[in-house]
């Protein structure tokens, strides 16, 4: 308890600064949906202009994009999803490093608590931030949305599209603590949580782009199609399974790598 | 009793440094000193005792389990003080000490606060702010404040001034003879040579002698020195029991162990303009072990 509160501080300032990020980006977006909606024909009808592969990349529907869920889905949320995946790396890579980078990891690997416990609290620590960033977000949006939309709107398709950003970032915590476990010392974070988030990033643009659909196995940005939950109002059970099972693998191959790792002097 | 068995500890990293076939014991009660020069695996053992890193081959119990199945247990009674201290840098001492504490089942307020007293250490500044010697305080306190039966102590005293190391020693000392065991590594020797009981001497990787501190210096070792008035022959002093023989112009030094009056009549004949006949320090002493090898 004394380890995952310790953590939990530490990732204050960093909880309440991506909260306060992702708020203000829903915030500036939904408030241009008022002017959007209103215009929506004649906007179409701009972006109709635009290339179809660029727009498919970006994910523009321009069936939908006139109500509330298709701006949300295609014009905010990608931008949202793209900010929350670089939170979770960020947290899920300084895990570990961070104790190696400061080498604090004898402080802590000397005092009488395995190495399962101080890994559980530091991950349940990282999963409590983006819990607190998750529910910020989900008020603040709901409430931009609710403000914002002239005409109703499904407020329970528009929470199961935004719970995916909660998704997207369990797969990329958990990618970054593999990460941090495997990488034998790494010195800074923001490279590498930067440099696996926008890969994958592009890679989701590049598959949507051309159209290939098993390129959305390998992106978590694309396991959530939100043109799909907004017609089915569910998830795609291959692709849920698909991440539950990732995640599993990942958090137990962390487990095991860290419980045999030697921590070196340093 | 022994507090920590070490047998056949043998840690290979690579082809690089590490520990071969390391066993020792170390008393319950009892100050250990762990000598050796830079690199030669002090750290390395040390840090296999506490589990962060694990061994090759071989084991080590401490209190008598084993120190890698038992870690998170025996760790309880474990304070531990590494070479390089850094902390949480963004936390006052005082926030850091009593996260130190909280890892132990018990109120350490009371020794916090002692402890910072003695090592006069100010409670309230942020780690950050701190020198490297009031840095290396903080872990000093952070190791002693839960009262372990078994103190590790991996180069304690780079940083301290001279003062603040004889306090310390002052403080480790208390807790010897409150109980505690302690594990002492160095490659300054004198430190050793106040503190401890017995050593262990480690040469690239391996023990090459454990021995009471008091049965190395009565070993008898003297340490001569002279100024002749002429000069003599480079081997004139080179007989059986002299060590680290030294010839220049007219200055003479050698260590010698043996017969003193052999040695006397030798100087005797010669004609000398000065003479110190001393007892060796440590250092003399485990330089001709490390030398040994080479």
């Amino acid at each position: 308890m004394n380890m995952f509160l310790h953590e939990l501080k530490a990732y204050r300032k960093s909880t309440i600064i991506w909260s306060m990020a992702l708020a203000g980006i829903v915030i500036v977006f939904l408030s241009m949906f008022p002017a959007f909606s209103s215009n929506a024909e004649e906007l179409k009808k701009l972006l109709e202009n635009l290339p179809l592969a660029l727009r498919n990349a970006i994910g523009l529907s321009l069936d939908t994009i006139g109500s509330l869920l298709g701006f949300y889905s295609t014009l905010t949320f990608l931008y949202i999803t793209l900010c929350g995946a670089i939170q979770a790396m960020n947290l899920g890579t300084s895990i570990v490093s961070k104790e190696v980078r400061e080498k604090t990891a004898d402080f802590l690997l000397t005092k009488p608590v395995s190495r399962v416990q101080i890994l559980s609290a530091k991950l349940l620590a990282a999963l409590t931030s983006l819990v607190i960033t998750n529910v910020i977000y989900l008020i603040v949006a709901s409430l931009m949305a609710s403000a914002t939309s002239p005409q109703p709107f499904s407020l329970k398709l528009f929470l199961m599209i935004s719970a995916t950003l909660f998704l997207i970032q369990l797969m990329f915590l958990a990618l970054g603590v593999i990460i941090s476990v495997i990488a034998p010392r790494i010195k800074a974070v923001l490279p590498v949580s930067l440099g696996t988030v926008f890969p994958f990033f592009f890679i989701s643009m590049f598959g949507s782009a051309i159209g290939d659909n098993n390129l959305r196995y390998i992106t978590p940005f694309k396991f959530y199609d939100p043109a799909y939950i907004i017609k089915n109002a569910s998830y795609e059970a291959s692709f849920v399974l698909l991440e539950v099972g990732l995640i599993i693998l990942a958090i137990a191959a962390s487990y095991v790598i860290y419980l045999k790792k030697d921590i070196d002097s340093v | 009793m022994n507090t920590i068995e070490i047998n056949n500890l043998t840690k290979t990293y690579g082809k690089a440094r590490g520990i071969t076939n390391v066993s020792f014991n170390v008393e319950e009660g009892e100050i250990f000193g762990f000598i050796g020069p830079n690199g030669a695996g002090k750290s390395t053992t040390i840090r296999t005792l506490l589990s962060l890193i694990y061994p090759t081959s071989g084991s080590a119990k401490i209190f008598g389990k084993d120190c890698i199945e038992f870690g998170p247990e025996i760790k309880k009674e474990i304070g531990y003080l590494p070479s390089e201290v850094f902390y949480y840098d963004n936390m006052k001492v005082m926030d850091l000490l009593n996260y130190s504490a909280s890892f132990y089942k018990k109120d350490c307020k009371k020794r916090i606060k002692e402890l910072a007293e003695i090592m006069n250490l100010d409670l309230n500044k942020k780690i950050d702010d701190l020198s490297y010697g009031n840095k290396k305080k903080v872990g000093i306190v952070q190791g002693l404040l839960h009262e372990p039966k078994l103190i590790m102590l991996d180069e304690p005293t780079s940083g301290l001034d001279p003062l603040m190391q004889q306090k310390f020693f002052d403080l480790l000392k208390e807790e010897n003879k409150k109980g505690a065991t302690i594990l002492f590594s160095s490659h300054v020797l004198s430190e050793v040579q106040k503190m401890c009981e017995r050593v262990a001497i480690i040469k690239e990787g391996k023990i090459i002698k454990i021995e009471r501190i008091s049965d190395l210096k009565e070993n008898n070792y003297k340490n001569f020195e002279l100024e002749t008035l002429s000069k003599i022959d480079q081997n004139y002093f080179n007989i059986n029991g002299v060590t680290n023989l030294l010839v220049k112009d007219n200055s003479v030094s050698f260590l010698f162990k043996g017969n003193i009056n052999l040695i006397l009549q030798k100087i005797s004949v010669i004609e000398i303009a000065n003479l110190w006949i001393e007892e060796p320090n440590l250092e003399d002493v485990f330089m001709h072990y490390y030398e040994k090898g080479e």
